[in-house]
């Protein structure tokens, strides 16, 4: 017999809705979760352990060997990789800031049609794939002498990020009111100087947003630094070294899963410690974009 | 800016070197941005076009112009139109799933609460790890001895072939995509409804409204316009979808989940046909700018109810 619940009971306990609901989520919760779990505990297993119970761990099979080999293997540094993508990381942004944070002043504060011509020139940058202009590009950096150099793959790095970048710093900037402007100029500080001096501190909000967009899109770029510096330059980021590692021994799973778990915890780590500015910078960066 | 505060007694006749004087802190703050980005962006895009009409090789800073024979073959090259009708697939289904998947769950997790929050940490942590990554991971899970089948084989089920065999492989690319970006399309459908007022939801529960009558009637209206962005920046970014078939499938098998860039860099950079890749990079960015504006008009009527 099925009791129905009296209307008092209702209001603590929770509803078949609820209930059904929280079911769903907490299994949609399992198949986002399970991966990374196998991932983490199939990193200290040998291959028969992996293939035989993949999802179990036991101190009889648990081992740091594969691991420490992922870290010292030949094929791939994966310290190195950490150091020059976060190398990478660290200059894009740096350049990307540096160049993109002036011009949109220039525009925000513009009245001209040059000015809303300049804005329109690095948004149409929004719609142009990357994958489209790498080709061209390689052809540029070829003629430019840059090809499979690191200032070649920062060139076009920073380039990619400055449309973005351009867009929200722009509409960030029209937001900051022009009697600060003034206040410099009164100073005797010329325009540019006035810019970085007391326009830019004001700015930390947007560019913190910038900062974090960009560091993903380069830490998880694989494809242009695969062409632009190309394996013969024996540069690898994380990504470009995995493929490298992985991408041969796709069925050695001791190699497989300490290499990824690997190349993936600095950028959980990083989701870690700064979920709210990643979700609040996507969605700035799509809504506003 | 400065010419506010100085007084100029005939702002009419300022002479030309003045006229520069006042411009040249604009030109030196704007000009390195913009050089950067003709030199990376506009002459490579009007390049590409160029590039599409030769036989470049990619090495040599020689080639001949072909007219448009990329073209022609890329209309008639039979691995062209397979990896153009799969791309089309994943874009379509991919868009389809990610958006309803990402709806369904930012409305049962749009309220308060530490569950919530949680429930968002873990449906969106994929998006932050490159799909390169999600890729490998994938594929060693759905892999004949992975760990997909391992499980499958202790509830007595038969190993599937999830990567060997043409539909399944196909079915396990956009599965995967979707499984790692739905958290993205999440994330922007729950600031959309975060951002509906209360008071829309009190009026309407005085109204009588159930709550699917509310989701329905007041929460999808108002969040038409994150809808299109969602809607395009999927699409668009099926597109160009590479990375997570590089790994996950490497285009296997028998080609048949080949993507219109893998396509590209393959013709491009492994048989160094880069103008017949460049054809093929220009085809791209026009069907991605016609179906991105598609779109974006098409949702403009959704969106226009809103304001009336």
């Amino acid at each position: 017999m099925r009791r129905y619940p009296t209307p008092r009971r209702r209001l603590r306990a929770p509803g078949v809705g609820t209930v059904l609901k929280w079911v769903l989520l907490g299994a949609a919760a399992l198949v986002m979760l399970v991966p990374l779990y196998i991932m983490v505990i199939n990193a200290f297993k040998p291959q028969e352990a992996i293939i035989s119970s993949p999802l179990a761990i036991g101190p009889d099979t648990f081992s740091l060997e594969y691991l420490q080999a992922a870290l010292t293997s030949e094929k791939f540094n994966v310290v190195r990789a950490y150091g020059v993508t976060l190398l990478f990381v660290a200059l894009v942004n740096v350049f990307g800031i540096a160049l993109a944070a002036p011009v949109a002043y220039v525009i925000a504060r513009g009245r001209s049609r040059w000015h809303l011509g300049l804005l329109l020139l690095f948004v149409s940058g929004l719609f142009i794939p990357g994958q489209v202009t790498l080709i061209p590009v390689v052809f540029v950096l070829r003629v430019l002498g840059l090809i499979n150099t690191i200032p070649g793959f920062i060139l076009f790095e920073t380039a990619a990020t400055l449309p973005v970048t351009i867009f929200l710093f722009a509409a960030y900037l029209r937001t900051v009111p022009r009697d600060i402007d003034e206040a410099a100029a009164l100073d005797g500080a010329g325009k540019i100087r006035a810019f970085w001096a007391c326009i830019f501190p004001i700015m930390r909000p947007v560019v913190a947003t910038i900062v974090v967009l960009n560091s993903i899109s380069v830490w998880n770029d694989f494809v242009s630094p695969q062409i632009i510096l190309g394996p013969g330059s024996g540069i690898y980021t994380v990504t470009t070294g995995v493929y490298a590692a992985v991408g041969e021994f796709s069925t050695d799973y001791t190699t497989v899963f300490p290499t990824l778990l690997l190349a993936v915890t600095p950028a959980i780590l990083f989701f870690v410690l700064m979920q709210r500015h990643i979700i609040g910078g996507l969605v700035a960066g799509a809504t506003k974009g | 800016m400065a010419d506010t505060l100085t007084v100029v007694p005939h702002p009419r006749r300022r002479s030309a070197a003045r006229v520069w004087r006042d411009r040249l802190p604009g030109i030196v703050m704007g000009g390195p941005a913009v050089l950067v980005f003709l030199a990376m962006f506009i002459v490579p895009m009007f390049l590409a076009f160029v590039l599409s009409l030769t036989d470049w090789n990619g090495y040599s800073l020689n080639f001949t112009f072909i007219g448009l024979d990329n073209y022609a073959e890329a209309f008639r090259n039979p691995r062209t139109v397979d990896a153009a009708i799969f791309t089309a697939v994943v874009a379509f289904f991919g868009t389809v799933l990610c958006n309803g998947v990402g709806l369904t769950i930012a409305a049962l997790i749009s309220g308060s609460g530490r569950a919530n929050t949680l429930m968002r940490t873990i449906f969106f942590y994929p998006y932050i790890i490159s799909a390169l990554i999600i890729g490998f991971l994938w594929s060693a899970m759905l892999a004949p001895e992975g760990a997909v089948n391992g499980l499958l084989g202790h509830l007595g089920v038969p190993p599937v072939p999830f990567l060997t065999e043409v539909a399944f492989a196909k079915a396990s690319v956009i599965l995967t995509i979707v499984w790692s970006h739905f958290g993205f399309n999440m994330i922007l459908f729950l600031a959309g409804i975060k951002s509906v007022p209360t008071e829309y939801y009190e009026a309407a529960t005085v109204d009588g409204a159930s709550r699917w009558q509310q989701f329905r009637n007041v929460t999808l209206p108002l969040i038409a316009p994150v809808f299109t962005v969602n809607l395009v920046l999927t699409l668009v970014g099926l597109l160009k979808v590479y990375d997570i078939v590089l790994a996950l499938t490497d285009g296997g098998p028998a080609g048949s989940t080949q993507t219109i860039v893998y396509q590209i860099l393959r013709d491009s950079f492994a048989q160094s046909e880069l103008g017949f890749g460049a054809a093929q990079s220009v085809i791209l960015l026009l069907v991605t700018a016609v179906l991105g504006l598609a779109v974006t008009f098409a949702r403009r009527g959704a969106e226009q109810k809103v304001a009336d």
